[in-house]
């Protein structure tokens, strides 16, 4: 058993490595995508507005691994094959982004209607509106609930596993059906996973610390 | 895994009805609009027939009165434990109602053997029930794609094996890249990730890039789409795969051995070596290669495999 550790070792190190890419890119892709959509939510044009709100009802309403499988085995069918990794990635990173979008909103709600006359008031436009008046306070409100989406999202990488991407979970199915033994190979995955999610709580609170002096 | 796997059998219908879209090639049996699964009896069903229709009878001297073989000669019917939803290897035609396929051609060769006629009678089993069925005196015999394991050998005997089953590679049709699982070295293959296939693909091919895929459909469906290369399960459930769909196909023998038993009453011990005399006899005459031939061979590529050695697997 001792020579097989350092082979397990490497094993699930490898997964871990491409679970962490996979959780970074998928919430920056889901940052980006999800602020793009709260403009779109809260901007003047009706249009832009309806695709925000169908969109976040889309994805928000369906279930990962459902969107996961319909994109891995889906998209092929249309003659887009793309690698495995990238596909989950951005399956994933466009259901993250619902929820992040409704984040932003939701902050950007949390400015009074007082400060967006004020600034009507003084000329600033709707960007330089958006951009000097109300992110700086909408961000604040923001720290917490994005640090609850990046717990909820590193996690949910494991379902990749159930499309072929070999990350955590992935290996650790490997492992299990090489050395047989799930118990314990699942306890040491679980570990990870808590840890990854426990540091993240850390340095959500830390940044929400650093934005609260700032006010 | 046993459980699973006869499970996974059972879907495969089901997903694959779903998800078949376009049907190319036509060599191969598919369903039917009315739902009738009859390639074998078109393409080659009169193979089967004849496979049958030559199958001998055994002398009445062999038949000591007294023994089950003379009940079951009495009674006139062999009643088989099996399935009917097993393709390629013991599945209902639901417009004549007739079993054919592997199993189901040798179960009706062994009544012939002993009644003078094919005819037999089906009692559903399944994997909790099968030793129980035969221990009771329910069935007489086992068709059922039954893996011989010391474990059960202690409750029923087993005659055979008569087949020699194991992990097999699907591929999409007409790929002649991959011919033996040595081929599968640094190719993308996928496995379902419950089943063992995972770590016998790194045995056999260490540098495959294996991919796990929860379902039976979702590794087809990787191959279909060019994402996998090949797809490796038990051979007797990517036969059904291929059945239902001919834009796949089954590349030559296992390379894990899984050996297939006659499931026989252990409470009459004649009995096993009667069906083992009798197996010998239909291999030596060349019957058991036909049979493969007109069933298993319409989706597996090559030539008919050489049976396992009566007697060669541990609890035969």
């Amino acid at each position: 058993m001792t020579d097989h550790l350092s082979a397990i070792a490497a094993q699930l190190g490898h997964g871990l490595l491409l679970t962490l890419a996979l959780t970074v890119l998928v919430f920056a892709g889901a940052v980006a995508v999800g602020v793009l959509l709260a403009v779109l939510r809260i901007c003047p044009v009706s249009p832009l507005r309806a695709f925000g709100a169908a969109y976040v009802g889309v994805f928000r309403n369906v279930p990962l691994l459902v969107l996961l499988v319909l994109f891995v085995f889906g998209l092929p069918d249309l003659g887009l094959l793309y690698p495995l990794f990238a596909t989950a990635a951005t399956a994933m990173a466009l259901y993250w982004a619902a929820f992040v979008c409704e984040v932003v909103r939701s902050g950007v709600r949390a400015v009074p209607r007082g400060q967006v006359e004020a600034a009507r008031a003084l000329g600033l436009g709707f960007g330089a509106c958006l951009r000097c008046v109300i992110l700086p306070q909408a961000i604040r409100p923001m720290v917490q609930p994005l640090g609850s989406i990046f717990i909820g999202c590193a996690p949910s990488t494991s379902l990749a596993a159930a499309v072929g991407v070999a990350e955590l979970t992935g290996q650790s199915q490997f492992v299990t059906l090489r050395y047989d033994q799930p118990l314990t190979t699942f306890a040491i995955t679980t570990v990870v996973y808590v840890a990854i999610t426990l540091t993240s709580a850390l340095i959500a609170g830390r940044v929400e610390r650093r934005l609260a002096v700032a006010r | 895994m046993r459980t699973r796997r006869l499970l996974t059998a059972a879907c495969v219908p089901a997903t694959l009805a779903l998800t078949l879209t376009a049907c190319g090639g036509g060599s191969a049996a598919l369903p039917s609009a009315d739902g009738s699964a009859d390639g074998s009896s078109s393409a080659s069903g009169d193979t089967y027939q004849q496979v049958l229709d030559a199958a001998p009878v055994a002398a009445a001297s062999q038949i000591p009165s007294g023994s089950l073989m003379a009940t079951i000669k009495k009674r006139g019917t062999l009643v088989v434990g099996g399935t009917d939803t097993a393709a390629l290897f013991s599945l209902k035609d639901p417009v004549t109602g007739k079993l054919t396929g592997f199993d189901a051609g040798l179960a009706a060769m062994l009544a012939k053997y002993i009644t003078g006629s094919t005819k037999t009678k089906l009692v559903q089993v399944d994997v909790a029930t099968r030793e129980q069925l035969l221990r009771n005196g329910t069935v007489d015999t086992v068709f059922a794609t039954y893996s011989i394991t010391p474990e059960r050998a202690k409750k029923v005997d087993f005659a055979g094996p008569y087949y020699s089953s194991g992990n097999a590679i699907l591929t999409k049709k007409g790929d002649t890249a991959i011919t033996s699982v040595k081929d599968l070295n640094g190719e993308n293959v996928c496995a379902q990730s419950g089943s063992t296939a995972a770590g016998n693909i790194k045995n056999f091919a260490p540098k495959a890039n294996v991919l796990l895929f929860d379902g039976n459909s979702q590794c087809v469906q990787a191959v279909k789409q060019g994402r996998a290369d090949a797809y490796v399960n038990d051979q007797a459930l990517l036969v059904g795969v291929q059945y239902r769909d001919s834009s796949v196909q089954v590349v030559g023998k296992p390379f894990t051995t899984d050996p297939y038993g006659i499931g026989v009453p252990k409470q009459d011990p004649e009995m096993k070596k009667f069906v083992d005399a009798w197996l010998k006899t239909i291999e030596t005459d060349g019957l058991w290669a036909k049979l493969w031939k007109a069933t298993l061979g319409t989706a597996v590529t090559g030539a008919a495999p050489k049976p396992p050695v009566i007697g060669s697997a541990e609890g035969s």
